[in-house]
């Protein structure tokens, strides 16, 4: 983009759920990019190819890991333009990263390894306490994505009613 | 069996007829478009040097990706080949806007006209219909690897160059019905084409993977150089799937900041100074109140 396209737009009014789920996608895309470099690239704990999935889950698993690089994309340009009209509510935001980061973790280790059968978090040992550490950890970024987004929406309210 | 593809994977010399004639193309395509670009210039006319050296490195991995011994086996120096002249390569060269060059460039005649009328002729504007281009594209990829054609045009130079050919032109028209970057008589939305990009890319995801596992009928690949080449199919058709998302987004951006300063300069004129107008509320800040 050069200069001459960059005009400066008014700053608008805050847009919260807006501001959630922009930041939910990069949150989701970001934990689906983590999980392929961890788990597959360095640890080689997750197979590239695993001869025990079906057609479907082999088409889902193409399909997520598109959507994985395209939400990336879209996430942060829609993030950019929020930004760029001024209507970015940084603690909506906060708490969508972490609603994505645990939605997708709790995605993935629900439907992927149990439902579909991609692929498993680990192969040759006792599957059980990885997969409560997994959905676990997910639970835990939910949680924690919760929290914040109740306290950013009453401090937005506070806000509001201020003015 | 297995020297004849090592062959073939170490060409240099032995480029078939659809390679060499890509290749030619691809220099003389990169000559005319620098040319054209500084003749631009020289007349005063602003034209980004990204574009010049889009097209050029576009051009370049077009002529050299057959020609240059890759590393591996190979099926994984066939699947750098193709990442490199069926995916890289078209894209580097559409974003360059070659036509929009040619149309500045061009002197009025009949030259121009029939480019003009070929770009805006209403096959032109089916054939870079997203889902149409997605098939020819990638529907050819499975056809290939999914037969016996990759076996049978690895053995026979016609059906070798015309796969190699139809890789090509496929990779530009996906990348041309994706990116829309020329004046087209009609310009699919970015649903269109940000749907058909994800469909796409899984499509060719399932395909890399599926390779992993079999190979294509008729040919005895080492399960090594199959693997190494299937994740590089997998992995390269990553990066530039992500390269034309980045090349969506950007317009997206680019349109709606356009759209946007356009409204507010309307509504500032409409109001009575221009601060009072920047205070008034926009229909969708007082429907927000409400809610």
């Amino acid at each position: 983009m050069s200069a001459r396209e960059r005009e400066p737009v008014r700053p608008g009014p805050p847009l919260p759920r807006r501001s959630l789920w922009v930041a939910a996608l990069i949150g989701a895309a970001l934990m689906a990019a983590a999980d392929e470099i961890v788990f597959h690239q360095l640890l080689a704990w997750h197979h590239f190819y695993d001869r025990s999935t079906p057609a479907v889950g082999l088409f889902a698993d193409g399909l997520l890991h598109t959507a994985e690089v395209l939400g990336l994309v879209a996430g942060f340009v829609l993030f950019s333009d929020l930004r760029r009209r001024g209507a970015l509510s940084p603690g909506h935001a906060r708490a969508g990263l972490l609603l994505g980061l645990g939605g997708f973790q709790l995605f993935d280790g629900v439907v992927d390894h149990k439902v579909l059968r991609t692929h498993q978090v680990r192969y040759g040992v006792e599957l059980l306490p990885y997969d409560l550490a997994w959905n676990g950890f997910a639970v835990v970024l939910l949680a924690a994505g919760a929290v914040l987004a109740v306290r950013a929406d009453r401090a937005s309210r506070r806000s509001a009613a201020a003015r | 069996m297995t020297g004849r593809y090592t062959a073939l994977a170490a060409v240099g010399p032995g480029l078939s007829p659809g390679q060499l004639l890509t290749a030619l193309a691809a220099w003389a395509a990169v000559a005319g478009y620098l040319t054209a670009a500084a003749r631009l210039r020289r007349r005063g006319d602003r034209w980004p040097w990204r574009r010049d050296l889009s097209f050029a490195s576009g051009g370049l991995a077009l002529a050299a990706a057959p020609a240059v011994p890759l590393p591996g086996g190979p099926f994984t120096a066939h699947m750098a080949q193709h990442v490199l002249a069926g995916m890289a390569a078209p894209l580097l060269l559409v974003l360059a806007r070659p036509v929009t060059l040619a149309l500045r460039t061009l002197p009025p005649g009949s030259t121009r006209r029939g480019l003009l009328a070929a770009v805006r002729s209403r096959p032109a504007a089916w054939l870079v219909f997203p889902p149409l281009a997605a098939l020819l594209d990638v529907g050819g990829l499975w056809v290939l690897y999914r037969t016996g054609l990759f076996a049978a045009s690895h053995h026979e130079p016609l059906p070798h160059s015309l796969v190699h050919l139809h890789v090509v032109a496929a990779g530009l028209l996906f990348s041309f019905a994706v990116c829309a970057p020329e004046p087209l008589r009609h310009r699919w939305g970015l649903a269109w084409r940000g749907t058909t990009l994800l469909l796409t890319g899984a499509a060719h995801a399932v395909l890399a993977k599926s390779l992993y596992a079999v190979p294509p009928p008729g040919t005895g690949f080492g399960t090594a150089d199959l693997r190494t080449g299937s994740q590089i199919m997998y992995y390269g058709g990553d990066l530039v799937e992500l390269a034309l998302a980045a090349a969506l987004a950007v317009q997206w951006y680019a349109a709606t900041g356009r759209a946007r300063s356009r409204a507010g300069r309307s509504t500032g004129a409409a109001g009575a100074a221009g601060p009072a107008g920047a205070r008034r509320p926009s229909p969708a800040e007082s429907g927000g109140a409400s809610r």
